[in-house]
């Protein structure tokens, strides 16, 4: 055979089409449960029998090919051979619900007009013979002209009699019944026909043409070799004349086509409705869509899978934590001749891997709770359950759960924000989640309010701040949301809501192991390349410049202490303090030291000195390193925790070393709030700016990062100035 | 006994009862795409819930469950059965 015949899967969301391709091709992918989960490409090779194989697309679900989300474009495009290296099919497989025959029927016979020989698959049909649903497929067959085929997609069933119908139908080539439009729509067609594809050689499909009359806008108009300023006119004046005939466009082909196909499934259909009165779905629902306990249901749930967020992950990032350390600590003496490899190696490569595998368990353990959710059914209803509360600043529903998690983590968050099928539902909440304080803010909270804030106040206040922390995000990001929804984003419409709430089922085993690894994989291959590359860059920037003249510079000013036996004790001490300064002397020696004495001004306004300028520049990849960065400014050492109560006392003691404020304490409450209030709203995470540019592109993240550290930085200078004259004028 | 009317908006019937859809309007696009669901005029339809803050809500038609906004439900007019 000259060339591989290509075949596309198409269907309704929620009819099992993934699980069938999976069970067809053999390849590994994952199974959405409602809408807009399915949306990359995917093609395999499928086996029809031991000579003949072909390649298999899945191809979005969607409800209709009336081309308005970009799952349903590219399920036009692909069906019309308009994707890129991908011919028009030779043959569709149609997955059907049989539990919802007329419904997933209209999309097959949209899909019948555009002329591709088509087989039907029945799927689901375990599921209909439980409920004691009985379908004469051959009768259907012969009403509809083409082969239908009961599948089980998920057990595999009905898998070699399918491959051997396409088998046959590749080479008989069986069309699917199509309706008999009345004479106002044919005549509405008929010009099309006429002036588009005989008078300017479109070469339009019946199915294509109905797609320019029926739909408002749809990708068959874009791609049009006419230009838009001629066929604009002709498609508004053939659309003004159905509307005078009687026929309004946007409603007749839904109304014509249910028209044709309910006295094809009549008798089977009225047989449906009676079954599907009160499934045991709708009695579930009665308490998890009910006004109160709903959501009592949904609260709870949703603390439980936070709770599970914190605590499962937590012993597996210890150990990673432990394991990076460990491999520190043991690395660290191999090299010791070399301090410059040594600290490349052991600070920049180890830690910067640690850096990033350290979000790893908690990805997995979200993950893990958003498949089995979406896959019970659930998610729809949360979504149903919140939308109102999120609609007026341009979110949905759906915006919940990614806002929720980024409060453990924004990855997560920004890769969860996925399950949004409205694009600009999507950007927003994707923006958004950098402003939730995540949980790597926490040690940041930890030290400053245990230093400044409980001393002072108590713990009481002290628990108020920490909880202030982690509102600040939202009071910010919710007129954020706002300004862009409506002055940024206002050009583009809004998506159609309506969301299928589909029946529960038991989740798939095989599909949420899949999901899970397949989202831990994405985050390491795409997010940690650049995390690590960022952490290297910051590394280089803390070490260099160490030339000869400077290190002997230092040995002067830091002469060793002698080793004098009768005090070993103090010598050592000494020796260590006699290291930690010259750690700190090298960092203000370094690059980053530099830039950030010179760009201390700029944060002067919310009283840092050079060295808190520093620990936040030094922060950008991550920010727990702002908490070890201050300690080895204010020399003590890289080896801090939040707990360390030294570093507590060293910043209390610190002092203006210059300039007007010379000699006064450097750290105040003001500070501390201030301090604390730019780590709540700065993006100080180099994992979450390449998610970001993995999820949208590099100028959004670009954009975005800027436009949070400015408001991170006007939002800190607020509180500085505010904060100061309110608590520290006497 | 409760009056009923003739006919009304989809937002405001009871929870629960049995309608039939009159008219859509077609000039919504969501509505457009939950005809091409089957929410065409002759279906019945059912109001099955309301969200906690009264807005959206959960309809069905045909077996199939679909949760839409109020103003579009409020576009699509129906009687009784």
């Amino acid at each position: 055979m000259a060339m591989t015949q290509n075949i596309v899967l198409i269907g309704n969301p929620n009819t099992g089409k993934s699980s069938l391709f999976n069970a067809l091709t053999g390849a590994k992918q994952r199974v959405g449960n409602y809408p807009g989960v399915t949306v990359e490409k995917k093609s395999g090779i499928w086996n029809l029998d031991s000579k003949h194989s072909v390649q298999l697309f899945d191809v979005p679900g969607t409800y209709s090919l009336s081309a308005q989300s970009p799952d349903e474009r590219i399920a036009v495009d692909v069906l019309t051979g308009q994707v890129e290296g991908l011919s028009v099919p030779d043959l569709i497989i149609a997955v059907v619900d049989v539990q919802n025959l007329q419904r997933n029927l209209f999309l097959v016979s949209q899909a019948a007009d555009l002329e591709i020989p088509m087989v039907i698959a029945l799927n689901c049909w375990d599921q209909a013979e439980k409920k004691g649903l009985q379908i004469d497929c051959a009768l259907l067959a012969s009403r509809l002209g083409v082969p239908v085929i009961p599948t089980v997609a998920h057990r595999h069933q009905g898998m070699d009699k399918l491959a051997s119908a396409a088998q046959k139908a590749l080479l008989d080539q069986p069309m699917m019944a199509r309706p008999q439009w009345p004479t106002a729509v044919q005549t509405a067609l008929d010009r099309l026909d006429r002036e588009l594809n005989q008078q300017r050689a479109e070469g339009l499909r019946p199915g294509e043409l109905q797609r320019l009359l029926f739909d408002r806008s749809s990708s068959v108009q874009n791609r049009l070799k006419t230009a838009s300023c001629e066929c604009q006119p002709l498609l508004k004046e053939v659309r003004r004349e159905l509307y005078r005939a009687g026929y309004n466009p946007n409603a007749a082909e839904s109304l014509l086509r249910f028209r044709f196909l309910n006295p094809l499934l009549g008798d089977i259909a009225a047989r449906q409705s009676a079954i599907m009165q009160r499934s045991r779905s709708e009695s579930i629902d009665q308490i998890l869509l009910h006004r109160f306990w709903g959501l009592v249901v949904f609260v709870g749930m949703m603390y439980l899978v936070f709770q599970s967020v914190y605590s499962w992950a937590s012993p597996f990032m210890d150990l990673i934590e432990g394991l990076t350390g460990g491999l520190q600590s043991r690395i660290a003496p191999l090299l010791d001749g070399m301090p410059m490899l040594q600290s490349l190696v052991v600070d920049g490569m180890i830690g910067g891997v640690g850096s990033f595998l350290i979000f790893l368990p908690q990805i997995l353990v979200l993950f893990l709770f958003i498949a089995l959710l979406e896959e019970s059914g659930y998610m729809a209803r949360a979504a149903f359950l919140m939308d109102k509360l999120f609609r007026w600043c341009g979110l949905n529903g759906k915006s919940f759960v990614p806002l929720l998690s980024s409060y453990a983590c924004a990855i997560p968050g920004i890769l969860s924000a996925r399950t949004i099928a409205d694009p600009k539902a999507r950007l927003l909440t994707v923006l958004l989640t950098p402003l939730m304080s995540c949980s790597a803010r926490l040690p940041v909270y930890i030290l400053l309010i245990g230093a400044f804030v409980e001393p002072l106040y108590g713990p009481g206040i002290a628990g108020l701040t920490l909880f202030a922390m982690h509102v600040i995000g939202l009071c910010v990001a919710a007129p954020c949301a706002w300004l862009l929804h409506r002055f940024c984003l206002r050009g583009q419409p809004a998506a159609p809501y309506f969301m299928e709430l589909p029946a529960y089922k038991p989740p798939n085993l095989r599909h949420i192991v899949g999901r899970v690894y397949a989202s831990g994989r994405d985050f390491i291959v795409r997010a940690g390349t650049v995390i690590f590359a960022m952490t290297i860059l910051i590394w280089a920037l803390l070490y260099f410049p160490r030339s000869p003249e400077l290190a002997q510079q230092l040995e002067q000013d830091f002469p060793a202490v002698l080793q004098d036996s009768s005090a070993a004790m103090d010598s050592l001490q000494a020796e260590s303090a006699r290291l930690q300064a010259m750690d700190a002397a090298y960092l203000e020696q370094s690059y980053l030291g530099r830039v950030g004495k010179w760009l201390q001004p700029v944060f002067a306004p919310a009283g840092y000195d050079w060295k808190i300028t520093v620990g936040i520049l030094a922060s950008f990849p991550a920010r727990e390193i702002i908490v070890s960065t201050l300690g080895i400014a204010y020399a003590l050492g890289g080896d801090v925790d939040d707990q360390s109560s030294d570093l507590r006392s060293r910043l209390t003691a610190a002092k203006w070393e210059s300039g007007p404020m010379a000699g006064q304490p450097v750290f105040n409450i003001a500070v501390a709030l201030s301090l604390m209030v730019f780590f709540a709203l700065c993006m100080q995470c180099g994992a979450t700016v390449a998610t970001l540019a993995q999820e949208l592109n590099w100028a959004w993240a670009i954009a975005s990062f800027g436009c949070v550290t400015f408001i991170a930085w006007l939002a800190a200078v607020a509180t500085y100035q505010i904060s100061h004259w309110i608590l520290c004028t006497p | 006994m409760k009056k009923t009317k003739k006919s009304m908006p989809l937002d405001q019937v009871q929870r629960g009862g049995r309608f039939r859809v009159l008219q859509v309007n077609a000039e919504s696009a969501s509505l457009t795409q939950l005809m091409a669901l089957g929410l065409v005029p002759g279906v019945e339809v059912r109001l099955t819930h309301r969200a906690p803050l009264l807005d959206p809500l959960a309809i069905e038609f045909g077996g199939c469950h679909v949760s839409l906004r109020r103003e579009d439900a409020a576009q699509v007019t129906v009687g009784v059965c």
